[in-house]
């Protein structure tokens, strides 16, 4: 009878166990309206400085249930690139074969920016000296040191995520990139080509709390003819949840990639 | 019970054909080859980058075929409601996706729903690249 009273009380809580999981768990601190959802348009949190504090989850608007938000018009306006002709020429052979050689079929990492706009949340992090971004897909993480450093002049050891420093300018957190490696194949989903001497400027604005816009520029005097911005990136929190473990433990789609 | 799933359906629904994942769909599936097949499930893989369904399928003449079906990663089904165990070996499964351009028994889900039609999954990972920030159809 004990064993039946104890195993009533186990599977009345199970699945209270069941949803009390890190995908839903509260994030505390947080404004709140009064059916206790995360108040996304309350407005944006301050750092000790006054500087908008950038930290949390966030997912491109175009992988959320909400859809991507308008572009707002004005300096924001993307500007097409204008490709060299070998840039141009790997881009068409990339889209005549549906991107198929696009590393990140064999789980390498995305590089700067791409890793920004793919459908896994990142988390931004404020520490001292640095803000850490932590990005789902692939478990990649990049250090945006804030410490006053200056881009180094030489790379002695280029990366697939670079090496990147930020400042402010009035409230938008400005990322500047450098150093990314030529393994990384695409600087979008486009298939964007870029050389050794790509810079990428990141322009960071937490709009409001629950929403962030980041204005990406391509600086890359070897593969495009001038500097051009992509269409603005518009972010929204994810409130209560947590970043998963990503490992890409088991690829098969290599082998039946046939392009065309 | 029966709620929340609907609910989650309806949220899923709206991520639908949107969740692309770690490579390009054209390169592996052609969206013009829409399969639906009908069949019972050996195993859900719980692996990223992709979950996989492995099923047969038996057809008229009772012989058995293997088939692999493609869904969105783990973490992706996860956050649309997917549980690891959210189909069972020996579940009767009605997939609907895309074929595999190189032929062999491999598809794209798009949806997964079972025999009696009351639970429909749509998380594959048939999304296309597209220009970021602009929404990926």
């Amino acid at each position: 009878m004990r064993w039946i009273a104890i195993l009533t009380v186990w599977v009345c809580l199970a699945p209270v166990h069941a949803r009390a999981q890190w995908l839903d768990y509260p994030t505390k601190g947080i404004p709140r309206t009064a059916d206790g959802k995360a108040n996304l348009s309350a407005p944006a949190p301050r750092l000790p400085d006054g500087k908008p504090d950038l930290s949390g989850l966030w997912l491109g608007d175009q992988w959320g249930p909400a859809g991507h938000r308008p572009n707002p018009l004005g300096n924001a306006r993307p500007s097409p690139p204008e490709m060299l002709p070998w840039a141009q020429k790997v881009f068409d052979e990339r889209r005549a074969n549906s991107i198929k050689d696009d590393p990140e079929a064999r789980c390498m990492p995305q590089g700067v920016p791409k890793a920004s706009t793919l459908p896994y949340p990142f988390e931004l992090i404020n520490a001292p000296g640095k803000l850490v971004m932590l990005y789902e897909m692939y478990s990649l993480r990049r250090e945006i040191f804030t410490d006053g450093r200056e881009l180094p002049k030489e790379f002695i050891n280029p990366s697939w995520m670079g090496y990147s420093i930020g400042k402010w300018e009035g409230d938008e957190f400005v990322v500047t990139t450098a150093g990314i490696n030529e393994q990384v194949w695409n600087i979008d989903l486009a298939g964007h080509p870029h050389s050794d001497v790509l810079r990428v400027t990141e322009r960071l604005h937490r709009v409001d709390f629950g929403h962030m816009d980041i204005l990406v520029a391509i600086d890359d005097p070897k593969t495009y003819t001038k500097p051009w911005i992509m269409p603005m990136m518009r972010y929204t929190l994810l409130p209560d949840t947590d970043l998963l473990e990503f490992v890409c433990e088991k690829n098969i789609d290599p082998q039946h990639m046939v392009g065309k | 019970m029966k709620l929340a799933l609907t609910a989650l359906t309806t949220a899923i629904l709206l991520l639908s054909a949107r969740v692309f994942a770690h490579h390009s769909f054209a390169a592996e599936f052609d969206a013009k080859k829409p399969v639906e097949l009908k069949g019972t499930l050996i195993e859900l893989e719980w692996v990223n980058p992709h979950a996989w369904i492995h099923m047969e399928v038996k057809d008229e003449s009772g012989k058995v075929t293997k088939w692999d079906c493609e869904l969105g990663s783990p973490n992706l089904l996860m956050r649309s409601g997917w549980r690891r165990d959210s189909l069972k070996k020996g579940d009767v499964i009605i997939v609907n996706g895309s074929a595999a351009k190189d032929g062999t028994n491999l598809a794209n889900a798009k949806t997964v729903k079972l025999a009696d039609g009351t639970r429909v999954f749509n998380a594959g990972s048939s999304g296309e690249p597209g220009t970021p920030g602009a929404p990926v159809q």
